[in-house]
């Protein structure tokens, strides 16, 4: 027994120093100039956020140190760290947070003619404060059985008689359920964002719960007919390892709403520099990365997101879907809306 | 050597006292038992002489330096005093010489001293084992030679008989006793047995209800109690009451309460004039056989029952008890 | 002899001054600052308190306080209910009874501590799902009419119960198996039947024990977060997530956390006077091993099944399912870095929990030592973090940390050293939160083991002329070890499981094993996530079934 503690304390030992040692190395590497950092906040974690920064790092020698956490959580961070925050890139999942980020002074105007001209305007805030590097759609899976995609129209359509007891969605603590709501509120007013809000909730199939992936099964699984999701989580299913999942998204017709209106409500996910960046430079090269061709193709390929640079080719599933027309509401009002959505969300009882 | 000066301790915050204003002196030398009904505040009286727990008021002076008061206190590794207790509280996870050395680590010459104090307690051959590998009573002359090893000024023995069954009581009692008059050692003694505190201490101290009710010697408490608590401590008493002093025809003082043993009442005196002073006439309702004694169960002709001891086999029926005026224990 | 006591001057101001005065030492001193710098988080968000609500307190009142009410109490409920069940039944059976199997089931009964319960939650609803495990299965039997929807509170319920169960478990079993073996005999020679030997002497005698166990239960149940969103439940720790993130009103979710700190401190005082009440029935150990009878066949059997249930739920179906995901996403999760990652898990974890019983040490030991009786009532306060959300805590840590950060930034520079943040950022402020989340893991057991220690034991060391600290080290370490080693253990399994916290705390390039397994997650890969879910349940298992032989041997 005194073996394995004693072999319990020498592990501890060494990674404690080990540990120390690296944070050590973080502080002095501000100092020393030696070595170029640039310090993101991220709420991205995929893998092939991994890959790209690592193709930065050996383009540029700048090495790329990540913070993962929920966006809330790191713009939190950083309203504390004030001054002092290293951070120098903030990126999240949705524009609704960048606008957040923004109105608590959090972000900074950058110059980069080549993210002005190359991310379109309705995509980059008007300050260029921060700027859209992906597009994701929010759409409607419909049961190819149960629904005849001619019934379906636009985002204020569900709400009707027909959809009752149909409609699954997940619960209105996700960030895109309240950027859309943010868009209805921007585009229809708030009285009708607050009525639709009501309808949607009249019309469930069942209390929210769960992923978007959930919804979708919930579909196939006869709980519903139709889901409000996200675009890239269905190509996410189609490449699924596990087959029954696949086999599952196959199942499901994707509808873009509100095509002859206004277009389908889109999100970015986006970045933008710390308004007290110690690496500002690095920042503004990373993010020009980012919204790079290079980048851009991997976020397509391998996340099935729509790139936001026209000239890249959308990856095969997503060319699938076919071309659609999107909402090119300014995001900022994403962020502007988001906490009323909150409030309507509660207030109709939207789970 | 040891001075208490009107000691309070209060568990409560003065609703209840545990003591109050106790107060009492300890010559060198002395071996001195508290006895008391559970209770009565013995063992907070040690713990708080030992320096386990502190006074709410009142003083404790060692050796004539105040060690517990208002102001000050002595922590209980500072006073040198030896405690053993009731659950004798060896460390489990050492041997029995480890036990002992314990608190001389400091000591030069410690190995000897420690084994000295085994073969005081007569358990040399044991100083390798554990705790719970020796019966109680081998269990109990270890923690004895570990109390006595820091050679204390005083020793505090806290109920050190109560988990033994009475043989072996009296026996131990007795080992221990001897080996503490070996080392002169100051003794105050806690027990609620007055037995144990008769065979082996010079004073008695009497606690009830966390007060001191007497302090005296052993003999002088049977002969003078100062409360008829006390005098049945020791021994089985009567109080004459009222009734009992109408029946015997004895007019006592109303101002005080008195009694007498059971041993001092004579049944069927010989000569009724001169020898008893105060008699009447009793029925024997029923007659324990105690051994060689025999207790028997009286109704007097006024009503009053009371029982009495006598060695006579024989007496039965309707019979004479008496007793003297000198043997009448008056308290105020 | 002068009679100077005048008792009514005893318990006067000017007395009681006298003695605050004597009796003040520094252990009184130490235990208050140790207890301040634990719950200086706690303070710093209380504080925030004063502010009052922020102005959708109304709003969360009107439309969204009851639900979180209720929920909660729900799950109280349901969980405490289904834990007593499955915690006492499994722990009486396993210490009374001999049955094919025990030994093995005995360790595996607690493995269910070793996994995450959201990762429990995630893993029941990719079996319940549509496409999922049993859902295939019935498939094949054609009966795939049959859907069972877990997703829901009681689903919700079942899955924290299921995970969280193993803390009744444990300590209602050291309990039996430290107990007496003579109440036993003694019943039996009463010719008292078995089943009411169980539930008229050894459930009474065992109460504080369970409940201790209980209380654990439930602050962790007020504490999920993950589960609890993922299935849809609001509850008032999501609550407090939501009205601080969602609505942005950090004096709001205060607020909350606020209620339920009053509601965790309610309970802590319950488990209190409910043990001291029944203090007096709990003799002393005795070494006497418990006789295992060895029943008849039938009843042998079914003992065994009876056991095999909680296991079977708690770990086997959700470990399976995550072995299934591993098995499936293998290639994609699996590298070198992978196995770094949870080496730095590992030694994350081992560190805080020694940090984390260190502190709990002083504060149980410090304030026994400290003169002053209402000490140990403060030293209580030290365990309060356990009850207050992860993310919570850190927002509370980071408030008084950055602004000493702040602060020595600016000194150093005066002397021409440009520093970053000490602090914040690095390996400190984390195993400072964790000290701070944790202690009450801690505390418990030590403590409990401490109060089998009688008091003569170390008070004839003091009176032997030996010092607090000495008496600790020779005398009371090595009798309270089991509990030290058991407390060890225990946070850091907590430790490799902590999620929120080390979210926001965690240096830059440290992943643990949990905040990877949470990026897949949240980013609705709960397959990816199953690798590193496994890492942790594999790891944090070597140390359980380290507590069990610690436990067995005792």
């Amino acid at each position: 027994m005194k073996k394995i503690l004693i072999a319990f304390a020498a592990i501890s030992l060494f990674t404690a120093c080990g540990n120390d040692q690296e944070a050590k190395e973080n502080t002095t590497e501000k100092e020393v100039e030696m070595e170029q950092v640039v310090n993101v906040y991220t709420h991205r974690h995929y893998e092939p956020d991994q890959l790209i920064f690592e193709m930065f790092e050996e383009k540029t020698g700048i090495k790329v140190k990540v913070i993962n956490a929920s966006a809330d959580e790191l713009i939190q961070k950083m309203k504390m760290e004030g001054k002092q925050s290293p951070a120098d890139v903030l990126i999240t999942v949705d524009a609704g947070r960048l606008g957040r980020a923004k109105e608590q002074g959090l972000l900074q105007s950058i110059n980069s003619e080549l993210l002005e001209k190359s991310i379109p305007s309705h995509l980059q805030d008007i300050d260029n404060q921060w700027f859209g590097l992906t597009k994701r759609a929010r759409v409607i899976a419909y049961s190819l059985d149960r629904v005849d995609p001619k019934e379906l129209t636009t985002y204020e359509d569900l709400v009707s008689k027909n959809w009752e007891g149909r409609i699954l969605v997940r619960s209105s603590s996700n960030i895109y359920n309240q950027s859309l709501l943010a868009s209805l509120i921007a585009n229809d007013g708030e009285g009708i964002a607050k009525k639709w809000s009501e309808g949607i909730v009249a019309n469930m199939a069942r209390s929210p719960k769960g992923s978007d992936r959930d919804q979708v099964k919930a579909v196939v699984a006869g709980e519903g007919d139709l889901a409000i999701v996200n675009s890239y989580y269905i190509g996410k299913m189609l490449n699924s390892p596990d087959l029954e999942e696949v086999e599952t998204a196959k199942k499901i017709g994707l509808f873009f709403p509100n095509q002859e209106g206004r277009g389908t409500h889109i999100n970015v996910s986006g970045a933008g520099v710390a308004k007290y960046a110690p690496n500002r430079e690095n920042a503004i090269r990373f993010i020009e990365f980012l919204a790079g061709e290079e980048a851009q193709q991997i976020f397509t390929d391998s996340n099935y997101e729509y790139p936001v640079l026209e000239s890249i080719q959308a990856t095969d599933i997503i060319k699938s879907w076919g071309d659609f027309k999107e909402d090119t509401l300014g995001l900022n009002k994403l962020g502007e809306n988001n906490k009323k959505a909150v409030l309507i969300f509660d207030e109709t009882g939207w789970k | 050597m040891l001075k208490i000066n009107s000691l309070s301790k209060s568990f409560n915050k003065g609703k209840s006292y545990a003591l109050k204003n106790v107060s009492f002196d300890l010559k060198a030398g002395d071996v001195c038992a508290i006895v008391g009904e559970s209770g009565s505040g013995k063992t907070t009286l040690v713990r708080l002489i030992a320096g386990l727990e502190r006074p709410d008021d009142g003083s404790i002076l060692l050796d004539g330096n105040v060690v517990a008061s208002m102001q000050k206190f002595i922590q209980p590794n500072k006073r040198k005093i030896g405690l053993v207790f009731q659950e004798y509280a060896l460390f489990p996870h050492l041997t029995i010489i480890e036990n002992v050395l314990y608190g001389i680590s400091k000591l030069k010459n410690k190995k000897l001293r420690a084994v000295e104090m085994l073969e005081l307690v007569g358990l040399s051959e044991m100083e390798s084992r554990y705790p719970h590998q020796l019966s109680g009573g081998q269990q109990q002359r270890v923690a004895l030679a570990r109390a006595l090893a820091p050679n204390p000024s005083l020793l505090i023995l806290d109920e050190p008989f109560s988990n033994l069954d009475s043989m072996l009581r009296m026996q131990l009692r007795n080992e221990v006793f001897e080996i503490i008059k070996k080392t002169g050692v100051t003794v105050l003694f806690v027990t609620h047995d007055t037995q144990d505190a008769l065979s082996v201490a010079d004073e008695i101290l009497i606690l009830q209800n966390g007060k001191v009710v007497q302090k005296d010697a052993a003999a002088n408490l049977y002969v003078k109690p100062n409360t008829l608590y006390v005098a049945s401590l020791f021994g089985n008493t009567i109080q004459i009451n009222k009734n009992l002093q109408a029946a015997f025809r004895c007019p006592l003082n109303e101002d005080c309460c008195h009694a007498i043993r059971n041993e001092k009442i004579m049944v069927n005196p010989s000569n009724l004039d001169s020898d008893c002073e105060y008699t009447t006439n009793a029925k024997v309702i029923k007659k324990i056989v105690l051994g060689d004694t025999i207790q028997l169960l009286l109704k007097l002709d006024s009503g009053e029952q009371l029982s009495v001891t006598t060695q006579d086999n024989n007496i039965e029926g309707e019979i004479t008890i008496g007793f003297n005026s000198k043997d009448i224990l008056e308290f105020k | 002899m002068k009679q100077v006591g005048n008792n009514i001057e005893t318990f006067s101001l000017k007395s009681k001054f006298k003695r605050f005065k004597r009796d003040n030492n520094r252990w009184s001193v130490f235990t208050l600052a140790i207890v301040l710098f634990l719950a200086l988080p706690i303070i710093f968000i209380g504080v925030e308190l004063f502010a009052g609500p922020g102005e959708t307190w109304g709003h969360i009142l009107e439309f969204l306080l009851p639900d979180y009410v209720w929920n909660s109490l729900y799950l109280i409920i349901f969980c405490s209910g289904l834990v007593l069940t499955l915690g006492v039944s499994s722990a009486w059976f396993v210490s009374r009874f001999d049955f094919p199997m025990r030994k093995q089931l005995e360790w595996l009964l607690i493995l269910p501590l070793a996994i995450p319960s959201y990762i429990v939650g995630y893993a029941y609803a990719g079996i319940f799902d549509y496409g999922g495990s049993l859902n295939l299965i019935l498939r094949q039997l054609n009966l795939d009419f049959i859907r069972i929807e877990i997703m829901n509170r009681a689903g919700l319920a079942f899955v924290l119960s299921i995970s969280l169960f193993p803390y009744v478990y444990v300590s209602a079993r050291a309990f039996f198996l430290n107990q007496a073996n003579n109440l036993l005999e003694a019943s039996k020679m009463l010719g008292v039947s078995e089943r009411k030997t169980f539930f008229k002497l050894m459930l009474p005698l065992a109460r504080p024990a369970i409940v201790a166990g209980l209380v654990l239960v439930i602050m962790e149940v007020l504490n999920d977060y993950g589960a609890a969103q993922y299935y849809g439940v609001n509850t008032f720790t999501t609550g407090i997530f939501r009205s601080w993130f969602s609505l942005e009103e950090p004096e709001t979710a205060v607020y909350l956390s606020a209620i339920l700190i009053v509601i965790i401190f309610s309970l802590i005082l319950f488990e209190k006077w409910q043990i001291r009440k029944v203090k007096f029935t709990s003799s002393k150990t005795n070494n006497t091993q418990i006789q295992r009878i060895k029943p008849q066949k039938s009843l042998r059997f079914t003992i065994f099944f009876l056991v095999l249930i909680p296991v079977i739920l708690g770990f086997v179906l959700p470990v399976s399912q995550l072995i299934y995901w591993s098995y499936l996403t293998a290639s994609t999760v699996f590298d070198l870095e992978f196995l770094i990652i949870s080496l730095k898990s590992f030694g994350i974890a081992i560190t805080s929990a020694f940090i984390t019983v260190f502190f709990a040490l002083l504060l149980i030991y410090f304030s026994k030592w400290s003169a002053l009786k209402f000490i140990k009532n403060v030293a209580r306060i030290g365990v309060l973090g356990y009850a207050i959300p992860g993310a919570v805590i850190a927002i509370g840590i980071m408030i008084p940390t950055l602004a000493l950060d702040k602060w020595l930034i600016e000194f150093l520079a005066k002397f021409g050293i440009e520093t970053g943040f000490i602090i914040n950022g690095t390996l400190i402020a984390l195993f400072y939160a964790y000290a701070v989340r944790f202690l009450a893991v801690a505390y418990n057991p030590i403590e409990s083991t401490a109060l089998k220690v009688d008091n003569s034991i170390p008070d004839s060391s003091k009176v032997l002329g030996v010092g607090n600290l000495k008496t600790f080290i020779r005398i009371e370490f090595p009798l309270i070890k089991t509990g030290v080693f058991s407390a060890v253990i225990l946070v850091f399994i907590d430790v490799m499981k902590e999620l929120p916290l080390t979210l926001i705390l965690k240096p830059y390039h440290i992943d643990t094993l949990a905040v990877k397994a949470f990026e897949y997650a949240s980013d609705e890969m709960v397959m990816e996530a199953a690798i590193p879910s496994l890492f942790i349940i594999f790891t944090a298992m070597i140390p359980v079934i380290f507590l069990n032989k610690l436990l067995i041997k005792k």
